[in-house]
């Protein structure tokens, strides 16, 4: 079947289903069967299994359950509001004052999860109902945590840069180099933003929490301790060779019910409370990536992302003009596909033709994150959204509005990298041999 | 109705760079050139991971695929023959194991409704380091990465500490003091940038392990007689034309670990001889697995070395 | 009857929670190994090497196996995400019929996932499929723990169409409205 005429069957049984309030995973997999029916030569009943199965059955995933039940251990112990409480004498004349918290936890959390999904669950969990009790803006409380929950693929170590590295040839090492500096010209954006708007908006703001004397900001501060030295715990088992990034997660949960024991602060029932809470969260997340592993086998055989890719590829464009270009291929693929997918689906035709355009390919690594992290929070397909939606109850489209601005900065750090592409390059060059 | 010209997908594991895929590239080109066939190659894992392309081939989700042979270990020990530390460790070695064994490797694959195309070996699989190593006792208590039994025993045998590290993690695995040794390909040691992490290679070329190209024997026997001749025959060209490439391959990947400040050197005499030990005792293992048929194999290599 | 099914998508829920915590075990004790080589090295002993054999596909099996297991207990607890915008405008008679529906359309999805997960069980014990790394694992005992949950997913969407058709309130509703809610 044409590709034209396949696209939009396949858009609007993905829009009519979900309109009609089918679960997200379900409807990923209706439009994979109909992708398949239509348009693959394979039998769909046995490929639905296989790629779902061998989608799953990746031992990285298995940090997902673990990074999520360590928020939930932490949310129930009342650590994470210690933290808070900790946190906000150091924030208290910064404009925007704890709406900072998602982007600065997130960009610590990212240093130990690979993944974007994990970070914003397991921040998100912790963070939003304390900013709702502290009377922030709930619309902004929501948005910077969609926007820094990304930073889980950009700041190494990062799935998505595996996956491009292994797909590629690329090293993994100089990759993961290359993502810290753009990482920490995206938290500098979305901190810079917060602070204008909350510059502009203070009546949205809520009032200033009562001064504290130094003493009381010393005892706020020991709060933090905890929960800081068990981040600095996991990040150091990678560091120093005691676990491996996907073992470090255990080691967040090992840690997070020493503290809650420690502090008494966790009874059995609150125990197997969040290991229930973490549970439904991961099976939630892990049903919408198998409907994703089976749309994506689906894409493969109708050959969609690698027409549209071609097509791209025969314009003749310039280095700046194919790198807009993409961009916008990959904002468009990233509204249905999950981010991961299409960089496997494409990146095999996009790479001769961004080497020929004389783009490095490390950094082509790091644009890829910056535009997958888009996909992470742009309706109907985006697990951000999910996760959040998960947390709050607000609807998916509601959350990508409140998104919006964060999707906007992270194109505007698309287009300051390209302009610079020694933010990505510089560290990489320095710090390996060569 | 005319008929329409048939198109099959063909998910292979690794990346456009690769050799393999680009030989597979070729082999395809040659298909497409003699027949009706449009065969769309799906590299780097994108329509099939390599955990799953086997069955999916063997299942008719795809008519034809790579694998790595040796992956295939578990389900019967022929398919690791060419995984067995220092039985043959050069091309010449290697060539007359695959004849040797390859009478066997297409039974068992046609057992399966599998038909055997073509096999193309990596370059020899040696040891990379942070120090340079003279003997198996620079190993001893060492991390020696581990990604299957065969790779376990060597570590083993060699008296280091077995590792499971993730292909992904390598690099941080290195850096972070987890594994301090693990032995691949120069082709693999180039594409993860191993001077990154290590700065010795230990020429050991200790197997040659091979891709393998399949068909599923249905969507073989589907085809016109002139057709199948014409894959046939771009069969037995790709793996002749894989061979060289391999071969060249050894040489330019070394030349490149060598150019980006690897320290290459050949396997000190204590260490050969040590590791011909091992490998004697990996086959007589090896032997136990795979019995009559095993031997068989391992007679039939011997012959053909002793005629050379 | 009502009972019974709550009963089995809890004991399947939970067994999928037991099976996380064990993986964090498994994990833990693997780590602890590594820490017993390094100590032994740093005394000059010859390291113990203790590891878990073929961790990384087990843990990977065990998390597959987990997430279909507690796919039902999930969609009980009203946190399987879905868009609710049409259905929230619509009157409540109109909504509850098209939320049947979807339940049953759901449902046929479901079947769909259950008979190529089973199909995929027959095969891998017709070609006695096992893993691939140092302990031989046969496919079909994760692959089967699949199919079961999938299964299970079926009938507690079948259950919660026939609940919705019925007049009552399907257990993912009462939830979700009460994370709506913000309880
Ligand atoms: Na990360
Ligand atoms: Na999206």
């Amino acid at each position: 079947m044409e590709i034209a005429t396949l696209a939009p069957i396949l858009l609007v049984v993905l829009f009519g289903a979900l309109a009609l309030g089918l679960w997200v995973g379900f409807a990923l997999i209706a439009v994979g069967l109909v992708a398949m029916i239509l348009a693959a030569p394979a039998p769909a009943e046995l490929v639905f299994a296989t790629k779902v199965w061998g989608g799953l059955s990746v031992w990285g995933l298995t940090a997902l359950p673990m990074f999520i039940w360590m928020g939930e251990i932490l949310v129930r112990s009342r650590l994470s509001s210690d933290m808070f409480s900790g946190l906000a004498p150091f924030t208290a004349r910064l404009p925007g004052k704890l709406l900072h918290v998602n982007v600065l936890a997130c960009g610590l959390f990212a240093a130990v999860s690979g993944s974007s999904a994990a970070t914003t669950a397991t921040i998100g969990r912790m963070s939003l109902p304390e900013l709702k009790a502290r009377g922030y803006d709930e619309r902004m409380a929501i948005g910077s945590l969609a926007g820094a929950g990304t930073f889980g693929f950009l700041i190494p170590p990062s799935i998505i840069l595996i996956v491009y590295g292994a797909a590629t040839e690329q090293s993994i090492a100089r990759l993961f180099l290359a993502g810290v500096l753009p990482g920490a010209l995206l938290a500098a954006l979305f901190i810079g933003w917060i602070m204008i708007w909350s510059l502009m908006n203070a009546e949205r703001m809520p009032e200033a929490e009562p001064p504290t004397d130094r003493r009381e900001a010393l005892r706020a501060m020991s709060r933090l301790l905890p929960v800081v030295g068990l981040i600095v715990a996991v990040i150091g088992s990678i560091y120093l060779g005691i676990a491996s990034p996907t073992e470090a997660a255990v080691i967040g949960v090992t840690g997070a019910l020493i503290l809650a024991g420690a502090t008494g602060a966790l009874s059995w029932a609150g125990l197997a409370d969040s290991l229930r809470a973490a549970t439904v969260t991961t099976c939630m997340i892990a049903f919408i990536l198998a409907g994703a592993s089976f749309l994506t086998v689906a894409m493969g055989y109708t050959g969609i992302p690698r027409e549209l890719a071609r097509m791209i590829g025969e314009m003749g464009l310039s280095q700046y003009q194919l790198l807009a270009m993409l961009t916008v291929f990959f904002i468009v693929m990233g509204m249905f596909l999950d981010g991961i997918s299409i960089v496997v689906l494409t990146v095999s035709i996009f790479l001769p033709m961004v080497t020929a355009a004389g783009i490095d390919p490390i950094w082509f690594g790091i644009f890829l994150v910056l535009v997958v992290e888009m996909s992470q929070i742009t309706p109907p397909v985006g697990f951000n959204l999910f996760v959040i939606q998960t947390i709050t109850g607000r609807d998916i489209f509601a959350v990508a509005r409140y998104a919006i601005p964060f999707f906007l900065l992270l194109v505007l750090a698309t287009a300051i990298l390209s302009v610079f592409p020694g933010i990505a390059l510089w560290l990489p060059s320095t710090m390996m041999s060569r | 109705l005319p008929v329409a010209a048939q198109s099959w997908d063909m998910p292979t594991p690794y990346g456009d760079s690769v050799f393999h895929t680009q030989n597979i590239m070729e082999f395809v080109a040659d298909i497409e050139e003699a027949t009706d066939l449009e065969i769309t190659v799906h590299s780097a894992g994108s329509l099939y991971a390599h955990p799953e392309i086997k069955d999916s081939v063997r299942r008719g989700l795809a008519p034809m695929g790579e694998v790595l042979m040796s992956r295939l270990a578990n389900e019967d020990p022929i398919f690791a023959v060419d995984s067995i530390p220092f039985l043959a460790s050069s091309y010449e070695e290697g060539r007359a194991l695959w004849e040797a064994s390859r009478p066997m490797v297409e039974e068992k694959l046609a057992a399966q409704g599998l038909t055997l195309l073509f096999a193309v070996p990596w370059p020899g699989q040696s040891i990379y380091t942070q120090e340079p190593i003279e003997s198996a006792a620079d190993l001893e208590g060492a991390s020696f990465r581990a990604y299957n039994a065969a790779t376990e025993r060597l570590a083993q045998l060699m008296g280091a500490v077995p590792t499971q590290i993730e292909t992904g993690d390598i690099p941080t695995a290195f850096s972070t003091g987890r594994v301090d040794a693990m032995i691949t390909s120069p082709s693999t040691g180039v594409s993860s940038q191993a001077w990154d992490f290590t700065s010795h290679y230990t020429d050991t070329q200790a197997w040659l392990p091979k891709n393998m190209v399949i068909v599923n024997s249905r969507a073989l026997d589907g085809l016109d007689e002139a057709t199948r001749e014409a894959i046939m025959s771009a069969a037995a060209e790709a793996e002749t034309r894989g061979w060289e490439m391999s071969a060249a391959e050894t040489a330019a990947k070394m030349a490149t670990l060598e150019e980006n400040g690897m320290t290459i050197s050949d396997p000190s005499e204590t260490l050969s001889g040590e590791l011909a030990e091992i490998g004697e005792t990996m086959t007589a293992e090896w032997l136990d697995e795979a019995g009559d048929e095993g031997q068989q194999v391992v007679d039939a290599y011997e012959a053909k070395m002793s005629d050379m | 009857m009502r009972r019974l099914l709550d009963r089995l998508y809890a004991a399947a829920l939970w067994l999928a929670a037991i099976t996380f915590a064990l993986i964090a075990v498994l994990v833990l004790a693997q780590i602890l190994g590594r820490l017993t080589d390094r100590v032994a090295r740093l005394l000059e002993l010859p390291p113990p090497g203790l590891t878990i054999p073929s961790l990384a596909e087990f843990g990977a099996f065990l998390f597959t196996g987990a997430v279909f297991l507690g796919l039902a207990g999930t969609l009980q607890a009203g946190s399987h995400v879905r868009v609710k915008l049409l259905i929230r405008s619509l009157p409540e008679a109109v909504a509850r019929w098209l939320g049947a529906l979807v339940c049953l359309g759901a449902a046929g999805l479901a079947v769909f996932a259950t008979w190529s997960s089973g199909l995929q069980v027959a095969d891998s014990i017709a070609f006695d499929s096992v893993s691939y790394g140092m302990i031989p694992i046969p496919l079909a005992i994760p692959q089967g723990v699949m199919t079961a949950g999938l299964a299970l997913f079926t009938v507690a969407l079948v259950d919660s169409a026939v609940t919705l058709a019925t007049g009552g309130q399907p257990g993912f509703d009462a939830a979700e409205t009460r994370t709506e809610r913000g309880d």
